[in-house]
Order: structure tokens, then sequence, then C-alpha cells
């Protein structure tokens, strides 16, 4: 079948650094999260990884900015503008996500509903853990006590939306039946044209425009 | 075993610091270069108060108040170290239990197993934990007063019955180093309750004496220190918290943070995987 590209090569590999980046700093915030596992946090070299990890994370997406502005501000131009499909699209969600329901669905655009309301947890709480892990990084001499203490509450609560998400992310890509080319379109960056017409309608029908 | 306290006298106490002194040298904490990173600047700052401040290796200083009273200079000393607390925030918010009550009541840790968090820090109402933190990397240890029970100087490895025997037996030996260093008997140390009915029968002699806001710090603040301290004014002439609290953040981190945590990773695994169930039924049915 005829293949439509969907991910750009930058993107893609700022993908996959960003999920190293993320998983590293998943795992090595877990061990403080979780007592039974408090002990691999001994001797602060879980807080070492941590803070390289954290580096990676904050500098990978800036010099992408850099490096594709336009990608950047069109990926978030896409993400914050909504409109009637997507109130239909969350509408028919249940029955689409349980019973692969379709009939209901709107088309949509190069990033549907579910897309933008990732990318949004994604910028929201990925500027939360940003913020207040910098001021426990930097200012954790410096600042009062109070302050530090209510950084560590929001880092957590981000972490606990982020991190549930993180488990509906790699879901979506990797385990359900309805996103079957989820995973090409992140590794190869393409996906076939039946799957981009059937998942993302509108943006299908400007693509075989803008060709003929 | 019965818990053990401190009694601090303040109306006694002349500030000489050989608790101080016998505080490092018994916890063989070196004092630390001036200008020393994490190290407290011990230079002239225009108070007989020497170091400014805790550090990891200072973990007993003497804080020197001065007040004005009837046109004259007044002279209030205080501990400042760790007041060993029954309801410790310290303890409320140490990831990995080194933090910890011993046998005794009082806050003793593990430095092996600190993680160098620092949520000890931010957690303690009286500001006492210190770290040797490197700021780029985050490697750090927590320090602070131990009641000088993490050397094996009180606490004996016994049943509560014995210990107590033996404690009877040691007495005057089995103390913590100031208050063994004390030469006016400022420092006391033994049953906590013998020390709060000590320390009430002082207090009501310096009310008779016209100290009529002398009080004792400690007896029941934050479910009862271990460390209480008798005062000639109210606590916070002497710069002490009237009544130390601890914070909604402090209780919040493990009461409340980690287990909506886990019941939302829990949740989100569990949906997923009944999702997975079910869509995977439906789907393959109406490929059918």
């Amino acid at each position: 079948m005829t293949q439509v590209e969907k991910y750009k090569k930058p993107v893609r590999i700022l993908h996959w650094i960003h999920l190293v980046a993320f998983v590293l700093l998943f795992l090595t915030g877990l061990v403080l999260f979780i007592p039974g596992l408090g002990f691999l946090a001994e001797d602060s070299w879980t807080r070492v990884i941590h803070r390289i990890g954290a580096a990676v994370f904050i500098i990978a997406p800036l010099i992408y900015l850099i490096v594709k502005p336009k990608s950047v501000l069109h990926g978030i131009k896409m993400a914050f503008t909504w409109g009637s499909d997507d109130i239909g699209w969350i509408k028919a969600l249940p029955a689409y996500y349980f019973k692969g329901d379709e009939s209901k669905m709107p088309p949509q655009g190069e990033m549907n509903t579910g897309q933008k309301l990732w990318w949004l947890i994604v910028l929201v709480f990925g500027f939360l853990l940003v913020i207040s892990g910098l001021i426990m990084w930097f200012a954790k001499t410096s600042a009062p006590p109070a302050l530090l203490q209510w950084m560590v509450f929001i880092h957590d609560v981000s972490f606990i939306v982020a991190g549930a998400m993180f488990f509906v992310h790699i879901y979506n890509g990797l385990f359900h039946p309805l996103f079957n080319e989820a995973w090409s379109a992140i590794y190869r960056g393409t996906i076939s044209e039946g799957y981009a017409k059937k998942h993302h309608g509108k943006w299908y029908a400007e693509l075989s425009k803008g060709k003929e | 075993m019965a818990d053990k306290a401190i009694l601090y006298d303040a109306s006694k106490c002349t500030a000489c610091r050989g608790c101080q002194v016998m505080c490092k040298q018994w916890n063989e904490n070196d004092e630390v270069i001036p200008t020393e990173e994490n190290g407290v600047d011990s230079r002239n700052w225009g108070s007989y108060e020497n170091p400014k401040d805790l550090s990891p290796t200072t973990w007993l200083k003497m804080r020197f108040t001065e007040v004005e009273e009837n046109g004259q200079m007044r002279w209030l000393f205080t501990r400042q170290a760790c007041m060993h607390c029954t309801d410790a925030g310290c303890v409320q918010v140490c990831p990995n239990g080194s933090l910890y009550h011993n046998d005794l009541g009082f806050v003793a840790y593990n430095k092996d197993t600190c993680t160098g968090c620092g949520y000890c820090i931010d957690a303690c109402p009286f500001g006492i934990p210190r770290s040797d933190r490197n700021l780029l990397t985050g490697i750090a240890k927590m320090d602070k007063c131990t009641a000088c029970t993490s050397q094996g100087y009180n606490r004996i490895e016994a049943t509560a019955a014995e210990a107590d025997a033996m404690y009877e037996s040691w007495k005057g030996e089995l103390i913590p180093a100031c208050v063994k260093a004390c030469p006016p008997g400022a420092l006391k140390y033994g049953y906590r309750d013998t020390l709060v009915a000590e320390g009430r029968a002082r207090v009501d002699y310096l009310k008779s004496q016209g100290r009529g806001n002398a009080t004792l710090y400690g007896e029941n603040e934050l479910g009862g220190l271990h460390v209480m301290y008798v005062l000639e004014d109210s606590p916070d002439v002497y710069g002490l918290p009237v009544s130390p609290s601890i914070s909604a953040a402090t209780i919040a981190w493990k009461d409340v943070i980690q287990p909506v945590g886990w019941a939302v990773g829990g949740l989100a695994i569990v949906g997923l995987g009944l999702n997975w169930l079910v869509a995977r039924a439906n789907i393959n049915k109406e490929a059918k």
C-alpha cells in the first residue's frame, strides 16, 4: 500500500531521545516514591542519573526549537486549535476505544484530539516538572524551605499525571489494536494511505488535494 | 524502654559553650575552615555566638539573644540542635526510613542509607538538619544531633528491662556528651517523665522569682519533644517557634501524594489492561 509521511526524521529523533530521558527520569524518580525501592537511591547516585536525564530532557527540545522553529510552532498551533470535531471525538471516544466503533468518529486533522490532549499534557506538565525541578536543583540551598516543599509537591503531582498518561501513551503506541500503525509512524515515519484516511481524514483530504 | 530526654535549663546556662566543644570532640566533627563550602563562617560577626550557624559538622551551638529590659541589656541563651520531636517532620518525609525513632524516643538516622534528598531539611520546624551538598550533582548526606545514640553511647542491645537496669547502674556515664560537659548543670539527661516534673518545678520556682513568662518548652509541642527547655521568658523572645507545627506539604508527601500516585498509576495500568482485553475481542469480532 502507498505510504504517507507522518513524522519527519528530526522529530522522530527528538521523540526517541526524549523518551529515553523521560524513562530515566521516571525510574530514578520512582525510587523515592516507593519506600520499598528507596534503598536504590542510597548515596545519591540515582539523583546524578536523574540530573543527566533532566539535562537531556530540557536541552533536546531546545535544540529542536532552534533547528526547526516552524515545526514547533506548527505543533503548538495544532495542539491549541480546538473545534466541534474535537468535542465529537471526545463523545465518541468510549465506544471507539473499547468497541472499535468508528461510526460516530468525526474526521480528524494531522493531530487528532487524543494526540492534542497528549501534547497539552506534555507541554503543561513538562513545563511544571522542569520549573519545579530546576528550583529544587539550583535553589536547594538558597530558597525558603516552604517553597522547596511545594516544588516537591508540584513535581510529584506532575509526575503522577504525566506518568499515568505515559502508560496510556505506550499502550496506544504498542498495544491498542486500532492504532496498529502508530509504531510505524514514529519509527519509520510513514503510515499507509488507508491508515491516514481512517485516523486523520481531514489531513488526508488536504494531502490528496495538494497532490492533484 | 521508657523514653529518655535532655532537659536544658536556660536560667542556669552561662553559655560557656562547653557542650558545643564536647559535641564536636565526642562526635569527631572537626572544625571547618571558615570559607569552606557548606562550612560555617566562623569569623567575627559582632556576637559571641560562634559559629554563626549549624553545619554538617556542627550539630549543636548556643544561640545568644540580646533583649532590652528596664533599659538594661539581658542576654538570653538557648541551644540550637535537634529537638528530637515525637511528631518528627523529618521522619515523616524521609523516603526510605533512614530517619527513625530509636528505642529511647530520639530521632536517629542511618547515614549509610541516606539518599541526600534533603526533604528532612525542608520539613524540620526548627531548621536543624544540614547536608554537605554538591549543588551540581546533588550528591549529599544529611547530618544532625544524634543525642549521642548512634555511637552506642547510651543505646544498649538489651531488653527494655535490662536496658533500664543498666541505665540505672551506669547513671552519669551513659549520657550524651553535651550533658556530661555542662559545668553549671544546665543540661540534664534522664527519663523524660522525671525531667518533665523537674522542669515544671523549676518553672514554678522561676515564676515565684518574678519571671511570670517562664515556661517549659517541649513538654507538649509536636507530641512532646525529647529535648526540653526551661525558659525564663516566652519562646519567641528566644527566637523559638511558639507553636511549632508540621506543614501541610510535609504531611501530604507520604499520606496523600504517594497513595494517590500508586492508585492513579495502578488504575491506569488495570484500565489499559481491561481495554486491551475488551477492545481486542470486539475488534476481532468485527473483523470476522
